[in-house]
């Protein structure tokens, strides 16, 4: 072996070392972005924690927001709604006035779609609306069909899920009032695992911006994307590698009523649009990551919907008061509900690209 | 020139049991508390995807290298073992300072008081250590050669 023969081999070595490397690097962003690997990342700070607020009840659930401000529902006191300023941490209580009589209330809603809002309960069933300020519930809709959950996509259209009294199975659907209430339901987009209800439950979630409907299946690793018309624009896997509900169900052949026997496996627990992102709720862990922060904190992965990829995932950590019940994304801010408070995050933009500035 | 004929003599073993002391002690703490480690690869913005057999082979080669650097027959490859894994070390570092989207929080395991820029200077040195080692040996046995 000469001198010059060592160099080489130093060389050889060298670029081996390094090219290596780089091939991993290269290679890992494609594998942590689009495998169903189920590996998460946690990148530094994409949100900055501003306060909480001690709500004192855990009744409260999210109505909506409008301008800064952001509104509680409360399902021990229907009549009453919660008014939080996200700037000034203000916080005042209204009343609504109900202009209606000899309605059965059963599980009354409330929920924003600015300048009005609903009142709606899917068990009478009935929709009331009323607008935002003057606080009137006016009857606006009667017995145009049950319904499981509702959210307000428009002021006068509002998705739904309801269980088909044809198919006995869950489906998605709209509800429009034009002159009369018009109950449109879509079967296509549900597909029925097991019993059709409890294996295609999941979070209804509306993005205003980009007008977009989203549907995140409790107990499989699916997303639905539609446009405001429920067509289906795109159905995504999440990181998650659950692609079958796992539930157990007890049925009773005498009186036809169907049970979870066991606890479910919860895939997504609950979902929110931001622009382009989806953000779903994960109570699972990923390859590497430590068991006890499913006791601190709550795990939230983003996706970009639009081009189909997983993004990065983040902590929302729990209070005193518990974990996180549901999550909101808003302008600047993220908002969650958890048992008595809500935790008031500010959103990095380097990580949210505010919706507004997109093109569509 | 006596003195430093004989240092330069003994120079390439003295790195060797180096390089062999820095990975055993290296692959030790790795081994130590392997979930840990484990954890803080798979966080890594690099290795997630790969965590779980990087986090066993690594310390393993390690061991392997330490051994085959005190070894006389084996010294030259196992330095040359040494320098490509340094090498790759250091690219990772370079990798995760400049290129990826974030700095993981800590470096896995060894030497884990060190930021990272001191880190790569520490790598960069071993790196110019076992350059030497080789070519001590290598000029050793070409002068061999000469004379035979």
């Amino acid at each position: 072996m000469t001198i010059n023969t060592v160099y080489i081999k130093l060389m050889g070595t060298l670029c081996l070392g390094i090219g290596l490397v780089v091939i991993v690097f290269l290679t890992a962003e494609k594998a942590v972005h689009r495998n169903n690997a189920f590996t998460r990342r946690y990148p530094p700070h994409p949100l900055n924690r501003l306060y909480e607020l001690n709500l004192g009840f855990n009744s409260y659930y999210v109505a909506g927001f409008e301008g800064d401000d952001f509104y509680l529902g409360n399902h021990t006191a229907p009549k009453h709604l919660l008014k939080i300023n996200l700037v000034t941490k203000d916080t005042s209580h209204v009343k609504i006035g109900f202009q209606t009589k000899n309605l059965p209330f059963r599980n009354l809603r409330t929920a924003l779609y600015p300048p009005y809002f609903f009142i709606m309960d899917g068990t009478s069933p009935f929709i009331l609306r009323g607008e935002i300020g003057k606080w009137t519930a006016k009857l606006w809709v009667q017995n145009a069909g049950y319904f499981l959950k509702a959210v307000p996509i428009d002021s006068n259209k509002v998705y739904l899920s309801t269980v088909s009294t044809a198919l006995n199975r869950t489906v998605l659907g709209l509800l429009k009032i034009k002159d009369k209430p018009q109950l449109e339901l879509n079967p296509d987009l549900l597909t029925p695992q097991i019993d059709g209800i409890f294996d295609s439950d999941g979070t209804l979630f509306f993005d205003g911006g980009s007008n977009t409907l989203g549907y995140a299946y409790l107990y499989r690793n699916e997303l639905l994307i539609m446009n405001t018309e429920l067509n289906l624009i795109k159905r995504l896997k999440t990181i998650d590698t659950i692609t079958t509900a796992q539930i157990h169900i007890a049925s009773d052949s005498i009186d036809h009523i169907s049970q979870l026997k066991a606890p479910p496996l919860v895939v997504n627990k609950t979902a929110a649009f931001y622009g382009d992102l989806a953000l779903v709720h994960s109570p699972r862990l990923g390859k590497n990551e430590p068991a006890h922060m499913l006791q601190e904190a709550s795990i939230i992965d983003v996706y970009n919907w639009r081009k189909e990829t997983y993004e990065f995932s983040f902590y929302i950590h729990n209070t005193e008061n518990g974990s996180v019940k549901k999550f909101h994304l808003y302008d600047k801010w993220l908002v969650a509900l958890m048992g008595k408070t809500i935790s008031v995050y500010q959103l990095n933009p380097a990580f949210f690209a505010p919706p507004s500035f997109k093109t569509k | 020139m006596q003195r430093s004929k004989k240092i330069w003599f003994w120079l390439p073993y003295a790195i060797s049991i180096l390089c062999a002391i820095l990975f055993i002690y290296a692959a030790t703490s790795k081994l130590w508390d392997f979930q840990q480690f484990k954890v803080e690869l798979g966080q890594s913005p690099v290795l997630t995807a790969y965590a779980e057999w990087v986090a066993w082979s690594v310390p393993l080669t390690e061991y392997a290298l330490s051994v085959l650097l005190l070894i006389d027959t084996t010294r030259q490859k196992a330095l040359f073992g040494f320098l490509g894994l340094m090498t790759m070390f250091t690219t990772y570092i370079v990798i995760v300072l400049n290129f990826s989207d974030y700095v993981p929080c800590s470096c896995g395991g060894v030497l884990e008081n060190m930021g990272w820029t001191e880190h790569l200077v520490f790598n960069l040195f071993f790196v110019a250590l076992a350059i030497i080692a080789i070519l001590q040996l290598e000029s050793r046995s070409v002068n061999k050669s000469n004379l035979s």
